[in-house]
């Protein structure tokens, strides 16, 4: 059941979750509350625990405590099953900062994996899907290069196509530039955006201050393990209302950067 | 003694030798089948430090790795027909320990053996697979099992193959050391050939080529297969 607010679907909520690794506390109860359609952005300084929240959602972590409402059903981070994890992960989609490419797969290979062995597709009709995930990500003339073969732009623009293709409900990105060389970053935010404009819903951590700016429906501002404050880009970006948000923007901002309206 | 070498001997016992090599080969055959999934297994519980069973992996390498093989074909050779024949009278079976076919022994030795150097192989092997691997295997919707036979299985192998090698080829070399079990391998035919007419240098010339031919074509394999596998990787460079 899909929880209707004002024509707004609810896709997915995060419920107060904690997570720490030894004495470290990373997450410090955090919400989370996400709209088909969506295109969320967390920024926050290092260490201020976004990546760590990306993971637990995907289960890539086990969070110590928190709830994850998905299309409505709810899933205890912390205890959920073998089966929901495992369902949530076929609803969901990751782009890693460091592609993680299956080094054994062409680019093809790679895109189908999720369709052929974890959804039971036929291979003619998961090729076709994921010539055209290749495609829309501009590498058509790659689908039987393997990963040692291409830029880190092309790869991490396979590791988006493999997001694509399964067709998530939501796409979480955890820096997916961050490892890039700089004349790099731009087609794979370029991919980023087209997909966003076709209303895919995506989760997005980054440092790409122009791509929140224009990109982003909401900005999520995150430290220390908590959420500082949220709002649209602009209320981010023009009017932070907490001091520690215009600190952090005040450093990572570009001299030139300019919010229009 | 001047007469030289007998050649038609070395050529006879050549193919005497040679019909050992069906035994050999069984004895690598079984030992690689036992060794491989096991220390694959014993490998994971080493690398993601599972109670009980990476200890006991850890001890049991080090006992088979500290011990000479001959030793533990001793070791075995001795006990396990003690521990039979005392199990045959307590149940009253109508067996003979000393009727068992004293190949079941190689196969006990040398399996345990290859399993402590394949834990070894595959413990360096699977680390060099990036964590990142598994996650993206299982961010598609992969399970575990899935993850490892398709993406992570395929390139650990790639990594150990050349020990993998090294390692079938030290263990058809060491089913010499099954003459000490009386079994008709290689060396013993030759040997036995030999003591009719003191022909030793003949027969050993025999073993020596038997043993060189065998891993030299167990080495081209193996290269062949590597380079099928590892088609992949080489094309950057």
């Amino acid at each position: 059941m899909h929880e209707k607010e004002a024509g707004v679907i609810k896709m997915l909520e995060i419920k107060n979750i904690h997570k720490s690794f030894g004495q470290n506390k990373i997450l410090k109860g955090v919400d989370l509350k996400i709209d088909k359609g969506d295109v969320v952005v967390i920024l926050g300084p290092s260490g201020s625990g976004k990546t760590t929240l990306l993971r637990c959602i995907n289960f890539l972590e086990k969070a110590d405590q928190g709830l994850a409402v998905f299309d409505g059903i709810d899933i205890n981070l912390k205890t959920a099953s073998k089966r929901q994890i495992h369902s949530i992960r076929k609803k969901t989609a990751f782009v890693f900062q460091n592609y993680n490419l299956f080094n054994n797969k062409t680019a093809l290979e790679n895109v189908t994996e999720g369709l052929i062995i974890g959804r039971k597709m036929p291979k003619m009709e998961a090729n076709a899907l994921g010539k055209k995930a290749l495609d829309k990500v501009g590498l058509s003339e790659k689908y039987h290069a393997y990963p040692s073969e291409l830029s880190g732009g092309q790869q991490q623009r396979v590791g988006i196509a493999r997001a694509l293709v399964i067709n998530p409900d939501i796409i979480l990105f955890d820096e997916p530039t961050s490892a890039l060389d700089p004349e790099l970053v731009g087609e794979v935010l370029t991919v980023m955006k087209n997909i966003a404009k076709e209303g895919t819903t995506m989760l997005v951590v980054t440092h790409e201050m122009s791509f929140a700016k224009d990109v982003a429906n909401r900005v999520i501002f995150m430290d220390e393990g908590v959420v500082v404050e949220e709002g649209s880009p602009k209320d981010i970006f023009v009017h932070p209302k907490e001091e520690r948000t215009r600190k952090f923007l005040k450093r990572v901002l570009p001299e030139d950067f300019t919010y229009y309206i | 003694m001047s007469e030289g070498l007998d050649y038609k001997f070395l050529v006879d016992t050549f193919f005497v030798a040679l019909s050992g090599v069906p035994i050999a080969l069984a004895i690598t055959i079984v030992a690689l089948l036992v060794a491989l999934p096991f220390g694959f297994i014993l490998a994971l519980t080493r690398i993601n430090r599972i109670p009980v069973l990476h200890q006991f992996a850890q001890i049991y390498v080090s006992f088979v790795r500290g011990t000479p093989i001959i030793v533990q074909i001793f070791i075995v050779y001795s006990s396990i027909p003690l521990l039979l024949d005392s199990i045959f009278t307590k149940y009253n079976l109508e067996m003979n320990v000393y009727d068992v076919n004293p190949i079941w022994y190689a196969f006990i030795v040398f399996s345990f053996n290859t399993t402590a150097i394949l834990i070894e192989v595959f413990r360096s092997a699977i680390s060099t697979v990036s964590k990142g691997q598994l996650e993206a295997a299982q961010s598609v919707g992969l399970t575990n099992v899935q993850a490892f036979r398709r993406i992570i299985i395929p390139q650990t192998l790639v990594v150990a193959l050349p020990n993998i090698c090294t390692a079938t080829v030290n263990l058809i070399k060491a089913t010499s050391l099954g003459y000490a079990l009386s079994l008709q391998e290689i060396t013993l035919r030759a040997k036995v050939a030999a003591n009719v007419g003191y022909n030793y240098v003949e027969a050993y010339i025999d073993i020596f080529l038997v043993y060189l031919i065998l891993c030299s074509l167990v080495e081209y394999a193996f290269k062949r297969y590597e380079k099928r596998l590892i088609k992949y990787k080489a094309v950057n460079a």
